[in-house]
C-alpha cells in the first residue's frame, strides 16, 4: 500500500517537474510547482513527518504560490522569446545537468546508513515533538528565523513602494529605489 | 511533556537493512526517496539554466528548494531523528523570505521596463 503511494506520489512529482520546466507560460509552470508539492507532500506524510506535511500545503502550496499567481497576474503573460544570447547553453546545460545527476547516483550508491537513533515512531515528528525540539535545543535559531522573515518583510515593503519621482510617466535614474521620498500621500498602485 | 518511550518497549524490531525504512507494514528504500529528491533537484537545475523568463527561474529555484527538503526529511526518517525535520522548516522559511524578497525586486525591475530574458538585466557586468 505505501509503496503504491509512494510511486504514484512519485510520478506525479516528477511529471510537475518537468511540467515546470516545460511549459512555456509562467502560470503553467506554477500550477505544475503546486502539484509538485501537493505530490512532496504525500511523501512527507509517507516519512511520517506530519507536521512539515502541513507547513508544506499551508505555507508552500499556500502563501507562496498564490503570491506567484498573484505577482504573475500583475506582470501580465510574458512570453519567452526563443533563445538568448549565449550560444550552446541549452547542450551546455544539459552536459551540466547529466554530470549532475551521476555524481548524484554515485553519491547514492555510496551512502553510509547509520545506526537509527530508536525513538518511537508513534510520536515522530508530531507537532508536540517538533515544538520539544524547536523550543529547547533549537532556539536560537529559530529567534533567528523570525528575524530573517522581518529583514524579508521590511525589504518587500521597501522595494515594492511606490516612488513619487516615477509618478509622471517619466522613468527614473536608477534601477534603485529613489532615497529621500516617503511620507505623503498612501501609496496607491497604479 | 512526556518524553517518548525508550527503545524495546514494545516497540517493532528494527529491520535488517540499514535503509529499509518500515512504512504502514511495507518496507520502502530509503535510497528511492534521495533518488526522487536527486531526480527534482536536476530538473530544477535544467529550468535555471535552460529557461529564460526570471520568474521561471525563481520558480525553478523553489522546486530545487524542495527536492533539498525531501532529503532532509528524509535521513530524519530513516536516522529517526528530528533534527532533519526542524532543519527541513527552517529551510523552509527561508525559501519562502527568499522568494518574497525576489518577487519584490522583479516587480521593482518590471515597473521599470518589460523584461522577457534575463540576459537584458546585464547592467553590471563590469
Amino acid at each position: 500500500m505505501a509503496i503504491a503511494v509512494f510511486f504514484v506520489a512519485a510520478a506525479v512529482a516528477v511529471l510537475g517537474g518537468i511540467g515546470v520546466v516545460a511549459f512555456h507560460q509562467p502560470i503553467r509552470s506554477v500550477l505544475s510547482l503546486v502539484l509538485v508539492m501537493l505530490a512532496l507532500s504525500v511523501i512527507f506524510l509517507l516519512l511520517s513527518a506530519q507536521f512539515v506535511f502541513a507547513v508544506q500545503i499551508i505555507v508552500y502550496a499556500g502563501a507562496v504560490m498564490v503570491l506567484f499567481l498573484f505577482v504573475i497576474a500583475l506582470l501580465g503573460p510574458a512570453r519567452e522569446l526563443g533563445r538568448g544570447r549565449l550560444r550552446y547553453q541549452g547542450w551546455a546545460s544539459a552536459v551540466f545537468v547529466v554530470v549532475l545527476l551521476g555524481l548524484m547516483w554515485t553519491m547514492l550508491q555510496g551512502v553510509q546508513y547509520r545506526q537509527p537513533d530508536q525513538t518511537n515512531l508513534d510520536v515522530f515528528g508530531t507537532v508536540q515533538s517538533i515544538a520539544v525540539g524547536l523550543f529547547t535545543t533549537y532556539l536560537y535559531p529559530f529567534e533567528l528565523t523570525s528575524l530573517l522573515l522581518l529583514v524579508a518583510a521590511i525589504g518587500a515593503i521597501y522595494l515594492s513602494r511606490k516612488r513619487i519621482d516615477d509618478a509622471d510617466g517619466g522613468p527614473a535614474d536608477g534601477l534603485g529605489p529613489a532615497a529621500g521620498v516617503g511620507g505623503g500621500s498612501p501609496p496607491t498602485s497604479r | 511533556m512526556a518524553r517518548p518511550p525508550a527503545w524495546g518497549e514494545g516497540l517493532p524490531p528494527l529491520p535488517d537493512k540499514l535503509s529499509t525504512l518500515n512504512i504502514g507494514g511495507s518496507e520502502l528504500d530509503a535510497s528511492w526517496f534521495l533518488l526522487l529528491s536527486a531526480v527534482l533537484f536536476g530538473l530544477g537545475a535544467v529550468g535555471v539554466l535552460v529557461r529564460r523568463n526570471p520568474l521561471v527561474i525563481l520558480i525553478c529555484i523553489e522546486l530545487m528548494l524542495n527536492a533539498v527538503n525531501l532529503t532532509l526529511v528524509t535521513f530524519s526518517r530513516q536516522l529517526q531523528n528530528l533534527d532533519g525535520q526542524l532543519f527541513a522548516l527552517m529551510s523552509l522559511t527561508v525559501a519562502a523570505a527568499e522568494a518574497v524578497v525576489g518577487l519584490g525586486i522583479l516587480v521593482d525591475i518590471f515597473r521599470l521596463r518589460e523584461v522577457e530574458d534575463v540576459d537584458e538585466l546585464s547592467e553590471l557586468h563590469g
